[in-house]
């Protein structure tokens, strides 16, 4: 304990709160924002069998965060009875997607190769973004399963982005931007997004200049969408630990400020 | 090649009259970059403002060489070879290697992606031959961690914890890794530089390192330190399309105000 | 000679990217289409490079004897797995996938954590209100924090308002800025590499 630095017990402070708060089963409730309620307005909105592309684009660090949030996002997509076409860019999320989509598609007795399909990992993302422009099945010969394109009864006719409705980007970090940049802006297809917290401001000037249709961010948006669809998910799990974990960054800020304002006052840099 | 060769006979029109504007810009901008460069004239006379940062390097180096410990450079984890950041970051890469050469300091380069690995092999080697020393290039000092971000940053982590570098330079394009690499070489007491085009990481460079080069900056200076006139020189192209921009945008603000005003679509143009 | 071929290579394809854009013809698009297989396949082939750098650095580490369980842990890593997904493959409900759920799933999970516990550390070291400027962010950060929060028995639709306000004006005009000189920057370090003015890239000047 003697050689513990004031850094250590800001950490020992932070996990032993949310430890503790994450063992109490008290689910708060959010306001829904405007962001969340176009975005899911955007899915309610398009015609059933509409064909999403679904790419899971992040790792498996981010798993906590990421997992709320596709799976509203699935399962409202899935409710609507749109088509999805699910792949991933990153090798770490491969299965987490492939998992996460069946298990959904399961729970709306959704069929594989006839409602949504899984088309598996593709490495150079921004590649694998413009190829799919020219050619998805030229991009993707066969799906995560091994099966061939020309097999697979949903993808009979999809031929590149004209002929699917929207792309869902479900990312931990910046790549919904070559999204944006290379299939968006070039092949004229809406991207919409659900995103981890920390990269919900860089999305921002997308949003606003209309690049990117609609998003939602982190455990708050996860929540924000879980109650539009009238359930409590991870998203409405996490917000206690959330919230307890952002006062206590605030009392951080006021502690340190404190030390140093009072440091100052005696004369100590 | 054959199908090439057919496809040629079809009726699609060469040019997609669509991106029209965006072609026009492009070649202003090639235009530009191509006079400044090319321009001897013009090139000669441009002088550039020194950058807050840069005469940290010298320091940064000299107080690791003082301390016995290496110097540690990542380039972060959002970037590849094909982004424009990371060739600013070699730049940077250079022109430290040179002097870590100088001084006989060990220089460590940890990345994430086998194609960076490769390149700055030749670029730190190339820096080593130049200075003269070519006998102090360590190859194994230049190597390829892991291509997963949280694989990336424990492993940066842990070397810097073990080998305590004296001083680390982040530059290149980075994500969530930025603050984790930052607070650890914070807490060994390193002296850091940082620089990234991630606007979102910025704010994180700003509270947990010494010095943070901003976005362009980044450009601008990896020009400045190559000394090579023609690469200083398209920094200028920057700001004459810089301001550019900004006469566009003041030009559009105003019809786009004037229009709400007066209810009027004459000024559509400019939308394209 | 190898330095000119790499130059001519780089300068034929970037005005060959560049030019295909500008088409909507099937020719063009099928020049880009190759070219980004080709870049695919590519991009496989470095990846054994780096694995190829990093066995003989943890080899020779190993020898050495620095950090010789890490080095263990992550060659053990390194063969294990390419075994068991040559065994028994990559598909769900296999050795490797039980392998990638329960111990990197956790093991990257722990990592990203980790940058909850450095935001408290560095908001608790280096959020200061050291002037009038760095006291408005700080007001600004607080507010935003608040915002994202759900405190029971608390409604903020005005700091909410506020915060979306701070997100969409002020914070968004100073990252438009950054983000178009970032976007100048790279326009010109791209054109300087296509023109070969800059060879960093290249191991040199």
């Amino acid at each position: 304990m003697k050689n513990l630095l004031p850094r250590h017990y800001v950490f020992l402070g932070l996990f032993v709160l949310t430890a503790l708060v994450m063992s109490l089963n008290i689910k708060l409730d959010v306001e829904v924002s405007e962001n969340t309620k176009r975005l899911y307005g955007f899915i309610d909105s398009l015609p059933e069998n509409s064909y999403l592309i679904v790419s899971f684009d992040h790792e498996a660090s981010s798993i906590p965060e990421i997992k709320p949030i596709a799976t509203a996002l699935l399962k409202h997509a899935f409710s609507k009875g749109h088509k999805l076409i699910g792949l991933s860019l990153f090798s770490e999320g491969t299965l987490i997607g492939y998992r996460l989509m069946s298990e959904i598609g399961r729970e709306y007795d959704r069929k594989y190769g006839q409602d949504y399909v899984y088309l598996g990992f593709k490495p150079q993302y921004i590649a694998a973004i413009l190829s799919m422009g020219e050619s998805i099945p030229k991009t993707f010969p066969k799906d995560y399963l091994g099966n061939k394109y020309s097999d697979i009864p949903i993808l009979s006719g999809i031929e590149n982005y004209d002929d699917v409705s929207a792309v869902l980007s479900i990312a931990d970090g910046s790549l919904t931007t070559h999204w944006i940049e290379y299939a968006g802006m070039r092949y004229n297809i809406a991207v919409v997004a659900g995103v981890a917290a920390a990269m919900v401001t860089t999305y921002d000037p997308y949003l606003e200049a209309g690049q990117m249709h609609s998003m939602i961010g982190g455990l708050r948006g996860a929540a924000e969408y879980e109650k539009m669809l009238g359930y409590d998910g991870g998203g409405a799990r996490a917000m206690l630990a959330q919230t307890t974990a952002h006062l206590y960054v605030i009392l951080m800020i006021i502690i340190g400020n404190v030390i140093y304002f009072r440091n100052r006052k005696k004369g100590i840099s | 090649m054959l199908s090439i060769l057919v496809l040629t006979s079809t009726n699609v029109s060469y040019f997609n009259v669509d991106k029209l504007p965006l072609f026009i810009v492009s070649l202003v901008t090639i235009a530009i970059v191509l006079y400044t460069t090319y321009h001897k004239k013009s090139r000669d006379k441009y002088q550039m403002r020194k950058i807050g940062g840069l005469g940290a390097i010298e320091d940064a180096i000299g107080r690791a060489t003082e301390m016995a410990r290496p110097v540690l450079f990542t380039p972060g984890w959002g970037g590849d070879i094909q982004r424009p950041t990371t060739i600013a970051a070699l730049n940077f890469l250079s022109n430290i290697a040179a002097k870590t050469a100088q001084y006989d300091c060990q220089l460590i380069f940890p990345t994430h992606d086998p194609v960076i690995m490769t390149v700055a092999q030749e670029v730190i080697k190339e820096s080593y031959i130049n200075a003269g020393y070519p006998d102090r290039y360590k190859e194994s000092d230049i190597c390829y961690v892991s291509s997963t971000q949280f694989g990336y940053a424990a492993a940066v982590d842990g070397m810097v914890s073990r080998i305590k570098p004296a001083s680390i330079f982040l530059l290149g394009t980075f994500e969530a890794e930025s603050l984790i690499l930052a607070e650890t070489g914070n807490s060994i007491g390193a002296i850091q530089i940082a620089g990234t085009d991630s606007t979102i990481q910025l704010s994180f460079f700003i509270v947990a390192c010494d010095f943070t080069l901003i976005g362009e900056e980044l450009f601008a200076a990896s020009g400045y330190l190559s000394g090579d006139r023609s690469i200083m020189a398209s920094v200028r192209a920057q700001d004459i399309l810089k301001i550019i921009i900004i006469v566009f945008l003041l030009v559009a603000t105003i019809l786009v105000t004037y229009q709400s005003f007066f209810e009027a679509d004459l000024f559509g143009w400019w939308k394209f | 000679m190898t330095r000119k071929f790499a130059l001519m290579t780089c300068f034929i394809f970037g005005l060959v990217m560049f030019v295909q854009y500008f088409s909507n013809h099937p020719t063009a698009k099928l020049l880009n289409q190759s070219i980004l297989e080709y870049w695919q396949i590519i991009f496989a082939f470095t990846l054994i490079v780096g694995i190829a750098g990093f066995i003989m650095n943890s080899v020779r580490e190993l020898r050495e004897g620095e950090s010789k369980i890490y080095k263990l842990a992550s060659l053990g890593g390194l063969i294990l797995m390419p075994l068991l997904a040559m065994i028994w493959g990559i598909k769900a409900d296999t050795p490797f996938t039980w392998i990638f759920e329960n111990v990197q799933v956790p093991l990257q999970a722990t990592v990203f954590s980790l940058l909850a516990f450095f935001v408290a550390s560095a908001s608790f070291r280096g959020f200061r209100a050291r002037s009038i400027p760095a006291g408005i962010l700080l007001a600004s950060a607080i507010i935003i924090l608040i915002s994202r929060s759900s405190i029971p028995g608390f409604q903020f639709d005005f700091l909410t308002d506020f915060a979306n306000w701070l997100r969409s004006n002020p914070a968004m005009a100073a990252r438009r800025g950054i983000l178009i000189g970032i976007g100048l920057g790279s326009v010109t370090t791209s054109l300087r590499v296509i023109l070969g003015i800059e060879r960093t890239w290249l191991g040199g000047k």
